[in-house]
């Protein structure tokens, strides 16, 4: 080979490295579509809110990986704002998963950080009620049970780090302001995707038609 | 010509020849350590993919809408984005080792691994190590430029990232302005000491090869006066 077609192969390389790179990059930057979230702690609500104290909701997926890192971030929340916060982690159960679905490693560790309560949405319904779609999708009420914050307390799909949602909520604790109250949230969907939604829909519709 | 001219033309000669000869050595011991350091290399690559592809598999295997699963992209990532990192140094420290080349291509590719790491780990801090770990490595060369290679790799992913994505290079979303200069400071501390590590054991292998070169002049210069001493002994015994 000569040292010319080397050099080319060479920097055929890095533009390819780079590439991947910046797909990489986007990839990991790309949010889930802003979600419109209870602007007040729903009535229906199964989940108990704090009356003295600012209560965090995160919706979690339990086999989502990108959520390992909010559970990571959440645990600095804790750590840091336990005496201003209690939180409660929804772990979503489908309708028609087994029952082990939530079985993770993402529910104990959650389990495991002081100041968290850890349940199971049964078919998302919680999440429904407070018009969450996004695993990692966190949402701050005041005392009074008025929205507060809600978003993603990672800087990126399943990368740990400071974040504005992280930052924003720690100002609200803090001096009860932010500059915005919302971030954007990087995670797997709650719900299937649209056409699985559909095809179940047929399906039970199909049922009902022959009955 | 006098003696003492002829005495002093051979003196030259000789150390004419010690001095090639100590080059020779010195030459040939460089290959050897930056040929076993590309092999070195080679398979740390070729392991760090395949253990890319099982952290990938093992932490991150599928991604999830509702109860639907599709592999995880992280796990195409550490196939394709690793092979294709993984792809040009190894081939070149099989078919081209011991070449400049070689070693720079590898120490651009180990410090892309660090990034690619990074970012399979979800931007734990202790993933961060594997960049210090890899400077430290990579002075297994004992050649300081590729070091500098090594640095500047870094210095351009941690720019590029500084601009797209800052909160992935320092932890926070709007750093203060002085930031990159405390990170290019650490790495820039690591360096100095390597490269001064790198120069000093280059100048100890000089050292080796002059003596190595020494010995071997003398060592020939004695077998060839004592197997002058045996011929002209066993003429006289034949007589």
């Amino acid at each position: 080979m000569t040292p010319r077609a080397l050099a080319g192969i060479a920097v055929a390389w890095v533009l390819a490295v780079g590439a991947g790179f910046l797909a990489l990059t986007i990839y990991k930057l790309a949010p889930a579509p802003a979600a419109a979230v209870a602007q007040v702690w729903p009535r229906d609500a199964r989940v108990a809110r704090a009356r003295d104290r600012a209560t965090l909701v995160l919706f979690a997926h339990p086999r989502c990986a990108c959520t390992r890192a909010t559970i990571a971030e959440l645990a600095e929340l804790m750590a840091r704002y336990h005496d201003r916060l209690e939180a409660r982690v929804l772990f979503l159960a489908p309708r028609g998963a087994a029952a082990d679905f939530t079985a993770t490693d993402l529910w104990s560790s959650a389990g495991r950080i002081p100041g968290v309560t850890v349940a199971r949405d049964e078919g998302g319904e919680e999440a429904a009620r407070f018009g969450v779609a996004t695993s990692g999708e966190v949402a701050l009420y005041d005392a009074s049970g008025k929205l507060a914050f809600h978003g993603g307390i990672t800087p990126a799909r399943g990368h740990e780090g400071d974040s504005f949602g992280r930052r924003r909520i720690a100002a609200l604790l803090e001096g009860g302001r932010a500059d915005r109250n919302d971030a954007p949230v990087f995670g797997c969907a709650l719900q299937d995707p649209e056409p699985t939604r559909l095809a179940h829909a047929d399906q039970i519709s199909n049922k009902q038609e022959e009955r | 010509m006098s003696v003492a001219v002829k005495a002093l033309e051979m003196t030259r000669q000789a150390t004419e020849a010690i001095v090639k000869r100590a080059e020779t050595r010195f030459e040939a011991h460089r290959q050897e350590i930056f040929r076993s350091t590309d092999r070195m290399f080679a398979g740390l690559l070729i392991a760090q993919w395949l253990g890319g592809i099982a952290f990938a598999f093992f932490f991150s295997p599928y991604a999830w809408a509702g109860k639907v699963k599709t592999v995880h992209a992280h796990v195409w990532i550490a196939i394709f984005l690793g092979g294709l990192i993984t792809s040009l140094p190894v081939m070149l420290a099989w078919k081209r080792p011991g070449e400049t080349m070689t070693r720079h291509v590898i120490a651009v590719a180990q410090m892309l691994w660090s990034a690619l790491l990074i970012h399979l780990t979800g931007g734990r801090i202790e993933t961060h190590f594997h960049v210090f770990g890899s400077l430290a490595l990579l002075a297994f060369y004992r050649d300081w430029p590729v070091l500098i290679t090594g640095m500047t790799t870094i210095a351009v992913d941690h720019f590029l990232r500084g601009v797209l994505w800052p909160e992935s290079v320092y932890g926070i979303p709007n750093p203060e302005w002085w930031r990159f200069l405390e990170h290019a400071g650490w790495v820039i501390f690591c360096v100095s000491f390597l490269v001064m590590s790198c120069r000093k054991s280059m100048r100890d292998m000089q050292v080796m090869a002059e003596r190595g070169a020494e010995l071997e002049a003398l060592s020939e210069n004695h077998w060839r006066k004592s197997s002058v001493v045996d011929r002209a002994a066993t003429d006289a015994g034949a007589r």
